[in-house]
């Protein structure tokens, strides 16, 4: 079943000045529990479909259909409870709200939803369990080393149970060991609990571990593999 | 946990923070200081004017304020006795005659109000007594003893025990006149006083103008916020012909002071808290301007636009109210060191005494200036806080989260 539907999406910058088309009628369809890579070179639009398809940015034309809800008819309002509720979003610098704590960090998206405490505290724990770092849940995101950050943010994802999870580079900043550890994380996350993870890379070590690949240049898709 | 987030995100960066808000702590110091400063001032004002000048409050003779006509008098003493029996608000009071004279001597002459005063009495309503400089505030058996001021003296070239003759008209329209004998030399703060105002005798002053009807009725009360109930009662009370005032419309500049000294200290208040309002916006627009991604990733993962509202506002309040909080403080502290000794202006000595105050100042501060400069530093803090929260709230999230 699909939970993402991406039809003819445009994406033009600038159209008053200097416009740049960074996509040009995407066709895409993302069903639950794929772990997908959006390969392409820099400037190719990867990041622009991925902030399309998690509501950050509104297309120039087509549409972002997610559960059957069209997501580009939403108020700015709305898409920002619909992407609270149901996006998870790691970024590639990780992106943690320095003052808080790794668990103030993972249950911050829960305390947004209004969620009681206990049961932030027992999601947090589960999670932070997950993703290694259930002892260091007391630690702020400066002493912690960037695989481990990035580990937080996974789990900060998570948090709010979200639809899918979208992760624009999340391994560009980190070191082969690092990288291959937070790998390791979101595939097991992704065939023991059926969570759909959808990343933009460079990285063809992290091309490998991904079940389907996308290739996008000059903002069209160029390819769209399924590994076997 | 907006409210924790906004904390935490004060002390970020901890130098910039603390500048601030030393910033706003000497600004609120140095407003509540001079504010105190200027109270200061004004109470010592009104305290002298009441101790020396009005009492509390005064009765007239409806007609005799316009000219001092002698003739337009009041009732006798007994009247009064009556009137006030049973009064537990007033402290005491004095009847006067009162009458504008001419003071002669052989190297000057000088136009006055003349009071005459039964002394005994005269001492419980007025502390002119307590300012005696020279000689005695009338001690003694002699005939006609007159207490004048020092700026008099000096004017009149009179020292204790001289001779001035005084003329008036009395009762009839009359030019009398009498000598009478320095017997005490008084200085009060105000200069003002001291050049219209001399003592005599009440039998003395009654023989003279041929009448011992009394013109003026200064009553102290024993509490000094029952004035306004207190004149209008009496007002109820008093005969149609007899008006009561209150010190303040005795001496219609003691209430203009009052009031332009607030307003003083007002328009201060508002100055400095304007100069730390822009600096306190400005800390907060660069403390935004760091945080741009960091703001459009709160956005991204579904922080709502009036909690990001809150956020900064929340942050720029505590700015403003750490400052504000820490320099009302530092500046009753100040205050409490300063007002056990007073501040010496003597510096400024003749401005002081035309202003009618002495030269030790005590600053004093009341509740309500501290109630004013409290709601003062929240508005600001609230005003401040505007600029910055909605220009985070103008960040686009794909915007923000390209930022670098
Ligand atoms: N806000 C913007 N205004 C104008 N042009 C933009 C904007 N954001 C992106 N672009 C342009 O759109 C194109 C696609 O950018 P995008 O960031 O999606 O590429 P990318 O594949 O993510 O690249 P990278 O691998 O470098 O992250 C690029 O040419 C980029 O310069
Ligand atoms: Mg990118």
């Amino acid at each position: 079943m699909s939970i993402i539907s991406i039809k003819n999406l445009s994406k033009t910058y600038n159209p008053d000045t200097i416009p740049v088309h960074a996509l040009r009628g995407v066709d895409l369809t993302i069903d639950a529990g794929e772990f997908t890579a959006i390969v392409g070179p820099s400037g190719s639009g990867k990041t622009t479909l991925l902030n399309m398809i998690g509501g950050i940015d509104s297309p120039t034309t087509g549409e972002v259909i997610i559960d059957r809800q069209n997501i580009t008819a939403l108020s700015a309002g709305e898409l920002i409870r619909f992407r609270r509720d149901h996006i998870g979003f790691v970024f590639q610098d990780y992106s943690l709200l320095p003052v808080l704590t790794a668990r103030e960090n993972v249950e911050f998206v829960m305390q947004l939803q209004g969620k009681a405490q206990s049961e932030c505290d027992q999601r947090v724990d589960e999670l932070l369990t997950a993703v290694g770092l259930r002892e260091r849940d007391n630690e702020r995101p400066g002493k912690l080393s960037g695989g481990q950050q990035q580990r937080v943010a996974v789990a900060r994802a998570l948090a709010p149970k979200p639809r899918f999870v979208l992760a624009d580079e999340p391994t560009a900043n980190l070191d082969s060991r690092s990288t291959s550890d937070l790998l390791d994380i979101m595939n097991r996350l992704n065939q023991d609990e059926g969570i759909t993870f959808i990343f933009s890379t460079h990285d063809q070590r992290v091309i490998d571990r991904a079940r389907r690949v996308v290739v996008v240049e000059d903002g069209v898709i160029k390819e769209d593999t399924v590994v076997a | 946990m907006i409210l924790k987030l906004s904390w935490r995100n004060v002390w970020r960066n901890k130098l910039r923070s603390l500048v601030i808000i030393i910033a706003v702590a000497f600004g609120i110091a140095a407003a509540v200081f001079a504010g105190a400063l200027t109270n200061g001032l004004i109470d010592q004002k009104m305290r002298i004017a009441i101790e020396s000048q009005t009492a509390h409050i005064q009765m007239h003779n409806s007609a005799f304020q316009e000219n001092m006509d002698i003739r337009h008098s009041l009732p006798d003493a007994d009247f009064f006795s009556e009137q006030f029996a049973g009064r537990d608000d007033i402290k005491s009071w004095s009847g006067r005659i009162v009458s504008t004279a001419m003071l002669n001597t052989a190297n000057g002459t000088t136009g006055m109000k003349l009071l005459g005063i039964e002394p005994e009495i005269e001492k419980k309503v007025s502390a002119v007594s307590e300012m005696i400089i020279d000689g005695a505030y009338f001690e003694g058996a002699r005939r006609n003893p007159i207490v004048i001021s020092q700026r008099a003296a000096t004017k009149l070239q009179v020292r204790l025990r001289s001779k001035i003759v005084i003329t008036m008209q009395d009762i009839d329209g009359e030019i009398v006149g009498a000598a009478f004998r320095v017997v005490g030399i008084f200085k009060t703060p105000s200069a003002m006083f001291d050049e219209g105002h001399a003592f005599v005798k009440q039998s003395d002053m009654a023989k003279l103008l041929n009448s011992d009807k009394i013109h003026e009725v200064a009553i102290l009360l024993k509490d000094i916020d029952r004035v306004p109930e207190t004149v209008a009662e009496l007002r109820e009370s008093a005969p149609e012909n007899v008006e009561v005032l209150a010190f303040t419309e005795v001496l219609p500049e003691l209430a203009a002071i009052n009031d332009s000294g607030w307003i003083s200290n007002l328009i201060l208040l508002i100055i400095i808290l304007l100069a730390l309002a822009f600096g306190i916006i400005n800390t907060m627009l660069m403390a935004i301007f760091e945080r741009i991604r960091e703001i459009g990733v709160l956005m991204a993962v579904g922080m709502q636009k009036l909690r990001v509202f809150s956020m900064i506002t929340i942050e720029t309040i505590f700015l403003a109210m750490i400052g504000g909080v820490i320099g009302m403080i530092i500046g009753d502290i100040i205050l409490r060191i300063v007002s056990r000794n007073g501040i010496d202006l003597s510096a400024f000595a003749e401005g002081m005494a035309e202003f009618g105050v002495e030269t030790i100042v005590y600053p004093s501060i009341d509740t309500k200036f501290y109630l004013l400069v409290t709601l003062m530093v929240v508005l600001t803090a609230i005003f401040s806080s505007m600029f910055p929260a909605i220009k985070a709230l103008r960040l686009k999230p794909n915007e923000a989260v390209r930022h670098k």
